[in-house]
């Protein structure tokens, strides 16, 4: 049963971290309400016109696109890192990886995801 | 960490032949000039179908046990390039008249069926899992292929929701198993299992895992979205999600459940009957009050899997030789039937079962091979799917009787709706008189099934003999 | 060619099956298409058949050790069949012979149908007649036998009632089937027990275990209902009194179909398999003697119908009959020799009789009766010709093929009688009164339709290449075909024989009683139909006997006995039937199909096409299932609290 009872203490303590940090800001935070402070956060500019507007969908694929690159890049790094001890096969790995990655690029472009329209 | 590239030959070429189709489609400008992309991929395929037979019996384990590859891979890697070559042979009428993009339909038929592979050869529960849904997102995009067609879309958006929650539910219990048995790798699963790891968490996770696979395999309760996705996908990919997901699901099921869980058979094989008899229930029930053939179709194959299942209820050699040995007539029975279906809608729009009226004189050939894929489905001799279900069923009559009196009386019940479509295609008289004329490439798909299903049906010994020796060699390699 | 052929015999049924498939698939619509596949296909299975039976006749370890071989075709727990192929000297002549008059009559039919709508159709079903005929032949085992068998039946149902215009040929389609399914049946019910008490229905294993019955256990009385069993099916498909009613009927499909059925394809599979499971008859005294009787019977019975019948095709029919009963008649005193001697030869002349009558009725636009004809001889010398020798060999007369083969049964038949079987002599009586008969009718129909003056024919002409080929072909065949057996070559018992050779001494005695007995025939018809030109004298001896005449021309009242028998009876009894079917059966069925119909309805509304509806029941689903499994796993509670 301790393991379990170490669960337990775990779950506890996850409840209890997230409830003290909010309960001790809640208690010590300093109590000035004003306009401001209601208004939705832009960048520190007030908005114009209303906020509820739709994105386009080539909002989203753009993001996506953004998104695989970054991520590949985290590949990249510990690889970069180990290079010299993966040598030449790790190489090649590394472009197939990239080449595939690539391919998605190039079809994406030649879809039009990379032109707003 | 050495790779043992042999045991990855098929794997490795279909990666390549997806990649050199979407590689081709981009280089190649035109549209029109997109539609060789159909017959180099079948090309490719049967290339490839000819090394996976000429590596038989490869066997051993690579990436460190994350991959294995044995007689039992073998066999369904041959079923699930059987069925993509199958149906892509049949379906490039429907894809020349409905389907834009054939760059995306080819490459991505091929890369669903690589995560098939991948997650039927899978050693542990991270590739399966990687497998599993290089195979569902490809379906997804796949099910919603007709842009402009509202119900395709449905279809796609359903399954993209529901494949999810059940990934999610999947997901929970094998981390719910991997948390109570210690390891992801299935063999030492039930090393584990043996030594005492015995858990209630373990349950637990294994109906998660029960429920996730269930749904792959649109066993009820498990089955909602099969008819609505079936009827919007386009037909083709309807046949493939039909037959390849639901058999390499299966062939995950037998790999895990046997390969892991087989210490704990008595508590899992009860529930497994359960699900069998509800899918029979609800699947042929439903199919009566049907009138959209694929809706139809749907059910049945709801009902099918319901069939497949008593193998798995019997968990034995002979078990498992009678869920190969189905899966693989399923394959001709379905494709022949679906591609029958793509190519009535390819030259009437319709879906209807009453738009077959009359479909024995318009097109004769046709009307056969539905005639004769749903006579098998239904199980009548001397048909593949008697032998089939014969070989199921007898697993099952000393332990669960009871399933074999309700497999017999709903395949009995089965008929009537089968029989139905029949008489509307060859009683009743055809609104528009005029032949209907299949193409060449649809013809040689239904001549293939049509031939497969009546000779397994006359001759069923080879395939049999084979199921029986893979099916041996499964439970000793365990 | 022939080590080619011995090893791939069953591309002589095949060939036809593939050109069957190709026809009704395929070359439908161009109808000369048609009939060159069909007529192509069977001639490489003639010649095929042809090489291979050269292999085995010129091997005379063919004739000792069959060439067998199967593969594993259906099986499960204790209970294997086995498909395969079994060439032996008796399986080789048949090939060959099938395969010819088959080819034969192929060639024959694209003049005879000659643009008929369903020309195309026609050959289809010719080819795969002859296809199930060649696949029975060649099977080493009973059960793949009995579909080829059910096979042959099949494709006689629908060449029969090929014009489905025709009331009568579709009654006479339905007569076939249903009288041969009641044969067949028992058959079946034979194949059973033999698989139940023996475990095996391959031929040679069972010839190889039979022999010891009674240490396996199984009691004489059983293995006699057996054969009795078995023998039923060659009973109603090779027309055997009481169920021979089907074949005079069958002459309403075209007549290339008759000469296929009477001569080659269908109803000497019953001779063929008795042949072929004589080794269980043996074992049986008393079944050979009903075998024996009812073949002398037939033979004579149907002999007796035929002298007084008027339709051309319907004498034909009574003839075959009545020589079928010769075939059984010399299996049942245990010569598998004479039996399948007089087959081969029966082959040849009934084939050429059926064809050249097939080209008198093409000539006179179907007008069918023999009184109405006369004096054709001179206006189609072909036909008449080639009939006339078909004549003389199926009376007897030597040295044309029927004499070398009836001689053999006389001569078996007698031996038979001689080896104290007291019932023999009673047999060879009525072999020897068939012969005398035999040669009467025919030439009663030669006579009256090639001889003596002719009757308004004034448009008859001979009939085209097509058809006339085959005759004369088939006329040297008639010719030829016997002299392979004679007692002095003896090449046939040699080569086809059940036990020891048998190798008797030409007996000269009963070769003369046999050719005077057909001259006897020959003459009386002659002295009544040809020489008397107004046949005063047949028509006074009809009036004279009119009892006699009738009995003889309605066929002893046979096919009014078993319709009185079907209306009465059988009626009576499905009434009864009917009403507890409608009212009982019939309310339970309707009853559940209601239900399940209805639950259907019901359950379709589960469906509503709405997602969270959908993932509401898979998550309620995954609830249920999770604790159900726990609740049912016993197991898992007892470790809950034993957990570490």
């Amino acid at each position: 049963m301790s393991v379990w009872l170490g669960i337990l203490f775990f779950i506890l303590a996850g409840f209890a971290f997230s409830a003290i940090g909010l309960g001790l800001s809640f208690l010590i935070h300093p109590r000035s309400k004003n306009r401001f402070k209601l208004e939705t956060y832009e960048c520190g500019l007030p908005t114009i016109g209303p906020t509820w507007v739709q994105f386009k969908t080539q909002y989203f694929t753009y993001a996506l696109i953004f998104v695989i690159f970054d991520v590949e890049v985290l590949y990249l790094y510990p690889w970069a890192v180990s290079f010299t001890q993966l040598g030449f096969s790790g190489l090649v790995k590394m472009f197939i990886f990239i080449f595939i990655l690539v391919l998605g690029l190039w079809y994406a472009w030649k879809e039009g995801a990379l032109e707003w329209r | 960490m050495n790779i043992d590239f042999s045991l990855l030959i098929t794997e490795i070429s279909l990666a390549i032949l997806g990649l050199t189709v979407f590689t081709l489609g981009l280089i190649l400008p035109a549209k029109s000039s997109q539609k060789g992309l159909g017959t180099f991929s079948l090309c490719g395929l049967l290339v490839i179908l000819a090394l996976t037979i000429a590596s038989w019996g490869n066997q051993g384990e690579t990436l460190g046990g994350m991959y294995l590859a044995d007689y039992f891979t073998s066999f369904f890697k041959i079923l699930s390039l059987t069925a993509l070559i199958l149906v892509i042979l049949g379906s490039k009428n429907y894809v020349n008249s409905q389907i834009e993009n054939h760059l995306e339909y080819y490459s991505t038929l091929i890369f669903a069926t690589l995560g098939m592979i991948i997650m039927f050869s899978a050693g542990d529960f991270i590739t399966l899992y990687l497998g599993l849904e290089l195979m569902t997102i490809s379906f997804i995009v796949l099910t919603s292929f007709r842009r402009t067609n509202g119900k395709s879309l449905e279809a796609g958006m359903k399954y993209l929701l529901l494949a999810g929650l059940s990934s999610a539910v999947l997901l929970y219990g094998l981390s719910l198993v991997y948390g109570a048995a210690g390891t992801v790798f299935i063999k030492e699963i039930a090393g584990n299992i043996a030594q005492g790891y015995f858990n209630p968490l373990l349950i637990v996770g294994l109906a998660m895992l029960i429920a996730g696979f269930g749904f792959k395999i649109s066993a009820a309760p498990f089955h909602m979205w099969a008819p609505d996705v079936y009827e919007g996908a386009p037909t083709p990919v309807t046949a493939f999600l039909a037959v390849g997901s639901k058999a390499a699901s299966f062939a995950v099921l037998i790999r895990v459940f046997l390969g892991a869980f087989l210490e704990m058979q008595e508590q899992w094989t009860m529930l497994i009957a359960f699900l069998a008899a509800l899918s029979m229930l609800i699947g042929n029930l439903t199919a009566f009050a049907q009138t959209n053939i694929k809706r139809m179709l749907a059910f049945s194959s709801i009902a099918q899997a319901g069939y497949i299942l008593v193998g798995l209820v019997a968990a034995n050699e002979a078990g498992i030789k009678g869920v190969m040995f189905y899966s693989f007539i399923y394959v001709f029975a379905t494709i022949g039937a679906f591609t029958v279906v793509s190519e009535v809608y390819n030259k009437t729009g319709s879906d209807d079962i009453a738009d077959y009226a009359g479909l024995s004189q318009r097109a004769p050939l046709a009307a056969v091979v539905l005639l004769i894929s749903m006579l098998s489905m239904a199980g009548i001799p001397p048909l593949a799917g008697f032998t089939g279900k014969y070989y199921l069923f007898i697993t099952v009559v000393q332990d669960y009787l009871w399933l074999v009196y309700l497999g017999l009386i709903l395949s009995m019940v089965s008929v009537y709706y089968y029989l139905r479509v029949v008489l509307v295609m060859f009683r009743d008289e055809p609104a528009d008189p005029a032949p209907l004329k299949l193409g060449s490439t649809a013809s040689l798909t239904l001549w293939l099934t049509l031939a497969a299903t009546l000779f397994l049906g006359i001759y069923p010994w080879p395939l049999a003999k084979l199921a029986n020796t893979v099916a041996i060699a499964f439970l000793a390699g365990l | 060619m022939i080590e080619f052929a011995l090893n791939y015999a069953w591309l002589v049924p095949l060939l036809p099956v593939l050109s069957f498939l190709t026809i009704v698939f395929l070359t439908r619509p161009w109808a000369r298409l048609s009939s060159a596949v069909a007529i192509g296909a069977m001639l490489g299975s003639f010649l095929l058949a042809s090489s291979l039976a050269w292999g085995v006749f010129t091997n005379p370890a063919f004739i000792e050790e069959p060439l067998h071989y199967s593969l594993r075709w259906l099986g499960m727990e204790g209970f294997t069949v086995n498909a395969g192929i079994l060439i032996d000297p008796a399986s080789a002549m048949m090939l060959f012979m099938v395969s010819l008059v088959a080819l034969l009559v192929q060639i024959y039919s694209t003049g005879y149908m000659k643009g008929d709508p369903h020309y195309s159709l026609f050959f289809a079903y010719l080819s795969l007649f002859a296809a199930s005929m060649l696949g029975l032949v060649i099977s080493s085992n009973l059960l793949q036998m009995f579909i080829f068998w059910e096979l042959v039946g099949l494709c006689s149902y629908l060449l029969i009632g090929f014009y489905t215009y025709k009331v009568s040929a579709r009654e006479a389609a339905k007569k076939a089937f249903i009288t041969t399914r009641i044969g067949d049946f028992g058959m079946l019910l034979g194949i059973l027990f033999l698989q139940i008490q023996f475990n095996t229905l391959d031929l040679l294993e069972l010839a190889a275990v039979i022999p010891n019955f009674a240490q396996l256990g199984v009691s004489l009385g059983l293995l006699t209902l057996i054969a009795i069993l078995f023998f039923l099916g060659p009973v109603a498909k090779s027309g055997q009194f009481p169920l021979h009613v089907w074949l005079p009927d069958a002459m309403e499909g075209p007549t290339p179909v008759s000469a296929l059925i009477h001569a080659a394809t269908m109803v000497v599979a019953g001779v063929y398999l008795v042949g072929r499971m004589l080794f269980l008859f043996v074992e049986v005294p008393g079944s050979l003697t009903v075998v024996a009787f009812i073949g002398a019977f037939t033979a004579l019975f149907a002999a007796t119908i035929a002298v007084t019948q008027r339709e051309i095709k319907r004498i034909l029919a009574y003839s075959t009959v009545s020589q079928l009963g010769y075939m059984m008649l010399a299996l049942g005193v245990g010569s598998l020799s004479a039996s399948l001697f007089h087959l081969w030869t029966h082959a040849f002349f009934k084939a050429l009789m059926f064809l050249a009558a097939g080209s008198v009725l093409h000539a006179l636009h179907n007008k069918a009766d023999v009184w109405e004809m006369g004096g054709l001889i001179r206006k189609m010398p072909i036909t008449g010709w080639t009939f006339v020798v078909g004549g003389l060999a199926i009376a007897g007369i030597p040295p044309f093929a029927g004499f070398w083969s009836k001689d053999e049964i006389l001569l078996v038949t007698w031996e038979y009688a001689r080896h104290g079987h007291a019932l023999g002599y009673l047999f060879f009586a009525f072999a020897a009164l068939t012969a005398f008969l035999t040669a009467f009718y025919i030439w009663r129909l030669i006579f009256l339709v090639f001889f003596g003056p002719e009757k308004a024919n004034d448009h008859v002409h001979e009939s085209p290449l097509s058809m006339t080929l085959p005759l004369l072909v088939l006329a040297v065949l008639s010719g030829v075909a016997g002299l392979i057996g004679t007692p002095w070559t003896n090449l046939w018992s040699t080569w086809i024989h059940f036990g020891d050779a048998h190798s008797g001494e030409p007996a000269y005695l009963l070769m003369l009683l046999s050719v005077v007995l057909a001259l006897a025939g020959i003459g009386l018809a002659f002295i009544l139909y040809c020489k008397d030109q107004d046949k005063q004298a047949a028509r006074s001896l009809a009036k004279k006997y009119p009892a006699l005449y009738n009995l003889s021309y309605r066929k002893y009242y046979i096919d009014e006995a078993y319709t009185w028998f079907t209306r009465k009876i059988v009626d009576g009894g499905a009434k009864v039937i009917y009403l507890f079917d409608i009212y009982l059966v019939d309310g339970v069925v309707n009853g559940l199909a209601a239900l399940t119909k209805g639950s259907g309805q019901g359950l379709k509304y589960l469906q509503t096409g709405k997602l969270q509806t959908y993932a509401l029941i898979f998550f309620l689903a995954v609830l249920v299932l999770t604790v159900a499994f726990n609740l049912d796993s016993a197991n898992a509670l007892a470790h809950l609290g034993g957990v570490k």
